[in-house]
């Protein structure tokens, strides 16, 4: 995997040096709160309801076995020994001390990793593919485009200030498995008819208040072009976006307001006077990028594994896991393990130091050093033996991580909500909780299938409700807590934002009604059909009407 | 009714004003029958930069036993997070965490709204 180089560890020892200076210099008071909260949330630090927050960059979910460690570390030393993954692929510890947060970020720069791009409204910390470097299925490793936009735009000058944050995903593959209908800039690179790399280029989705899917702005994009591309985007977004409104600062407002012709002629228009050689990547720079995530290390392996297939007839909760958490590699004989952070009854997202330190240790005794983040909260073991997956398996087990549930109804995005955040409306946690408890039985859950729940605790989206296939959304009524249901969303390949099912419901009937929808689906489905499907052949009012119908 | 809360800046742990000084415990807090008391002790706040982050007034009633903050918000933020029992002020137990966690009552906190407002 890349490893910064001395040009990256010395600007996160400066960084972390001035925040220290920052910070003695508030706690001395010669800086009022109004002055600092800007440079403290610049590095990831921001306030919440019973403490501060960390939250730190996990660049495009890849971690290496020591970072991880140093996580567990950090999570240990200052937090209450545990961490919280987000829908951005980033941690975030929820009991930090302002007083620790210098040293926290001179442990975390030891390894590479800071907090930088994790607030402000400046390109934020890149997302990208999961099974990046492991799917035969993509046409290159996304991690290393997602590399190249992260050190172009780190502390990029110019886009320090946008009217608004600003995020980018890349994926490689047909499969959406980085939500980039939903980025303010998605990529998707693929070969062109000639056969060439190139990007296809999305602008304007997002979600929040005004959802938006994104639509494609330019087809094919030469990938040593994506620099100047990217430089025009965020050019023209700057000079047009609105800054009078930060409700409707997001480029997805002008994408929307001009309509996605207009916005990519500007663009196009933009680009025409930029000079490219001075922007784009050097051939000889993106070498050594590309170098860095050069695959190492596999062996030739048969396609089978014995110890892998006996391990699946002998014992049935393996078999469950290797039905839904493993997948194939594009390497013979090797698998892609996904860890679920949901746990049932548990918080998803979260992992405790303990846990983090297991992980650690797994990838780096079976899956060549590395770990991924995913947006859906969970974990990754990239590049496992199907040999190793028993060996695996049964230390995730000891450890409380083997939770069998990959996209299946307990398999659920829920923000911190008001249990932590200072921006809440409502609780998100403890709802996923009540929903995961009443769908605990695996055969059950399997019965059911791919289901996507997904949870905000306020209309800022962070648990992404528009693209769940049920999708939840938390509102104060008088102060009091209810939930808001959207049937029919998907951040995937056939992206959809969810429709509105009714009027919300207080929070002791939202699993009721999780139930309530489940039996619909499975009285109407057809062979072979998802929730998902279901919901699109059949329609909204037949879901509504069993939801509702004790109200009538 | 009023009580006076901000979150302490070396730490951010959430603190209410006894009178005083600044308690980490709501059962401590001094109650405000008179608005123009509870004004000027939140602009005293407002000056003690070193020591506090946005102190602010909330609404507090009296409930069965004592006294707790109307505000949902406000009745986690003496507590702790729902989701963690062993976390916060919570962990610590007694009768004054009790009276809190089993007090009903809804209303908007105000610490939300101005917090929307500033954004």
């Amino acid at each position: 995997m890349y490893r910064y180089d001395e040009i990256d560890r010395e600007m996160l020892a400066d960084r972390a040096a001035e925040f220290r200076a920052q910070c003695a210099r508030r706690l001395s008071g010669e800086m009022t709160e109004d002055q600092f909260k800007p440079l403290r949330l610049m590095n990831g630090l921001y306030l919440q309801l019973h403490a501060y927050m960390l939250r730190i960059a996990i660049p495009y979910g890849a971690l290496r076995s020591d970072q991880m460690r140093m996580l567990a570390h950090v999570a240990r030393t200052y937090d209450q020994g545990y961490g919280h993954f987000t829908t951005r692929t980033n941690l975030q510890l929820h009991w930090i001390k302002l007083r620790d947060a210098p040293d926290i970020l001179d442990d975390l720069a030891k390894v590479g990793l800071h907090a930088i791009q994790t607030s402000g409204n400046c390109i934020r910390n890149l997302t990208a593919d999961p099974h990046a470097g492991a799917t035969a299925e993509e046409v290159d490793d996304p991690r290393i485009w997602a590399e190249v936009i992260r050190q172009w735009s780190t502390f990029h000058p110019e886009f320090t200030y946008l009217p608004r944050k600003f995020k980018i995903a890349v994926t490689a593959s047909p499969k959406d498995r980085a939500a980039i209908r939903v980025y303010d800039i998605g990529l998707r690179l693929h070969r062109d008819d000639e056969n060439a790399l190139s990007f296809e280029v999305l602008v304007g989705g997002g979600l929040g208040r005004l959802p938006h899917l994104g639509p494609v702005i330019r087809q094919r994009l030469p990938v040593r072009h994506l620099l100047s591309y990217l430089q025009a985007v965020l050019r023209v977004y700057n000079r047009h976006g609105r800054r009078d409104n930060p409700n409707k600062a997001r480029i997805k407002i002008l994408v929307a307001a001009l309509g996605p012709e207009e916005f990519a002629r500007q663009v196009e228009e933009e680009w025409e006077l930029t000079d490219k050689a001075s922007v784009d990547l050097p051939s000889t720079e993106l070498a050594r990028i590309r170098a860095g995530f050069a695959p190492t290390g596999f062996e030739t392996l048969s396609p089978v594994s014995t110890a892998f297939e006996a391990a699946k007839t002998f014992d049935r909760a393996f078999a469950r896991f290797a039905r839904r958490n493993v997948l194939t590699h594009k390497v013979p004989g090797y698998a892609l393990v996904n860890v679920s952070l949901k746990a049932i009854g548990e918080t998803p997202g979260d992992c405790s130091a303990d846990q983090m330190d297991v992980i650690a240790d797994l990838a780096e005794r079976y899956s060549m050093n590395e770990v991924r983040v995913t947006y859906e909260q969970n974990l990754l073991l990239p590049h496992v033996k199907l040999d190793d997956v028993p060996a695996v398996h049964a230390a995730l087990s000891a450890a409380g991580l083997a939770t069998a549930n990959i996209n299946l109804i307990s398999d659920i995005i829920a923000c911190p909500g008001l249990d932590y955040c200072a921006l809440a409306n409502a609780r998100a946690i403890p709802i996923a909780q009540d929903i995961a408890r009443r769908f605990e039985d695996p055969a059950l859950a399997e019965t059911i299938g791919e289901l996507k729940i997904k949870i905000s605790g306020c209309i800022n989206a962070c648990g992404h409700h528009h693209v769940g296939h049920i999708g939840i959304l938390g509102v104060d009524k008088k102060g009091e807590e209810f939930y808001q249901l959207t049937l029919g969303g998907s951040a995937e390949d056939d992206a959809a934002l969810g429709q509105v099912l009714g009027p919300a419901v207080a929070a002791d009937k939202v699993a009721p009604s999780i139930d309530r929808l489940v039996e619909v689906y499975l009285r109407e489905r057809r062979q072979g059909e998802r929730f998902i499907d279901t919901f699109r052949r059949a329609g909204l009012p037949v879901f509504k009407e069993a939801v509702y119908a004790e109200a009538h | 009714m009023k009580a006076l809360t901000a979150n302490r800046l070396i730490d951010g742990e959430v603190v209410f004003w006894t009178g005083a000084d600044w308690s980490e415990r709501f059962a401590a807090a001094v109650l405000f029958d008179d608005n123009t008391a509870a004004e000027a002790a939140e602009a005293r706040a407002k000056s003690q930069i070193t020591l506090l982050v946005d102190p602010y007034l909330i609404d507090v009633a009296e409930v069965e036993g004592g006294v707790a903050p109307v505000s949902y918000r406000e009745r986690l933020r003496a507590l702790g997070p729902t989701n963690r029992p062993d976390h916060g002020k919570q962990a610590a137990g007694g009768a004054d965490i009790a009276l809190l966690a089993h007090a009903h009552g809804a209303a908007r906190s105000k610490g939300r709204v101005d917090l929307i407002r500033r954004k």
